[in-house]
């Protein structure tokens, strides 16, 4: 009975997602992103068979065990573009420590203007990073690292969905400057999406997401206490 | 088919190294998550050709190309903190929007002047 409910879990996430992405290829918009859409569906379909979330879990986690060895799988692209990397190792460095910069600042700024509570507000400082570290810096803080894992969630999502406008909006080109900026504002998911441009984009934004989240872990808590 | 089974068995092989590199990592008591060390590890195998391309590249490439589908389990995760999101969803949106415009507008304006001056310098 578990082993059969976890498979249908995991069969429906796959067929959804595969459906969605059909979807997003024949209507590229914004909000038809598989990204949003897949797990939208799910939670509907969830709560209206009253089934829990660590009921789908069962299922789901095994794909979420792929996500560690995807991330390894992130030394391969950085091995074959090692050149690059090295020939603009001075432009990503800096961007990605300025854009970091303004992740923390921003956003413990803005949760004050919007009056959130201290623990939400520290829970948002360390959003724009990969997951684990997030939530290292977080309990580092004052935040609840939960939470901060949620907020994380909702960063790469929104990142990997209004990245190409942004891109485009702003006039961004050429791959360091795109990778820099999938890579330092959502993390592994903006990554993923790095990597549907072109692969060196995608190369560039994980080395990125590496680079965000290292200065953020030695960082964010010193930056936080100037702002008092 | 042949090309699906080796790209199976690479991810097989992969996964079965993160696995020793999250072992690895909590027993020095490093302060990165095995997801990094992983990457830096296996970087320096294939630099120091311990590892060779090829016993990975294919397995490597499909994980790379699906990495989308493995966030999808943790987006579903969210309807636990749906009172929270009732609660503050909207305020919490508005930071994370703004902020997340910020940091790509930040970011990726730097790091355009930046290439285009060296571009125009060599």
């Amino acid at each position: 009975m578990m082993i059969e409910q976890a498979v249908t879990y995991l069969t429906a996430t796959l067929l959804i997602y595969y459906a969605a992405k059909w979807l997003y290829r024949k209507y590229p918009k914004v909000y038809l992103s598989p990204l949003l859409i897949t797990p939208a569906v799910l939670v509907v379909v969830l709560l209206a068979t009253h089934a829990s979330y660590s009921d789908y879990n069962a299922g789901g986690e095994w794909l979420s065990k792929l996500l560690q060895p995807a991330t390894v799988a992130f030394a391969v692209p950085l091995y074959k573009n090692l050149q690059t990397l090295k020939k603009h190792a001075g432009e990503i460095i800096a961007s990605v420590l300025f854009g970091s910069l303004t992740a923390i600042l921003s956003s413990a700024v803005l949760a004050r203007l919007m009056h959130l509570d201290s623990e939400l507000a520290s829970s948002l400082v360390p959003r724009s990073v990969t997951t684990p570290i997030a939530m290292n810096v977080s309990q580092m803080i004052g935040g609840v690292p939960t939470i901060t894992a949620v907020f994380v969630i909702i960063t790469g999502l929104l990142g990997a969905m209004i990245g190409p406008s942004v891109v485009k909006l702003l006039r961004i080109e050429g791959d360091i400057a795109k990778g820099v900026l999938f890579g330092t504002s959502a993390h592994g998911t903006g990554t993923s999406k790095a990597f549907e441009l072109n692969p060196l984009t995608g190369t560039i934004s994980s080395i990125s997401m590496i680079l965000a989240a290292l200065f953020t872990l030695l960082a964010a808590p010193a930056l936080l206490s100037l702002l008092g | 088919m042949k090309k699906a089974l080796l790209a199976a068995i690479q991810v097989a092989i992969l996964m079965g190294f993160s696995e020793l590199v999250n072992v690895l990592a909590a027993w020095m008591h490093l302060p990165l998550p095995g997801s990094i060390v992983g990457i830096l590890v296996l970087f320096l195998l294939l630099q120091f050709r311990v590892v060779k391309l090829e016993w990975i590249e294919l397995g490597a490439t499909w994980l790379l190309a699906e990495l989308l589908l493995f966030f999808i389990p943790a987006a579903v995760g969210v309807m636990n903190y749906i009172p929270l999101l009732e609660q503050d969803g909207l305020r919490i949106f508005a930071v994370v929007l703004l902020s997340t415009l910020l940091v790509m507008t930040s970011s990726g304006l730097l790091a355009r002047t930046l290439s285009r001056r060296k571009e125009s310098r060599t």
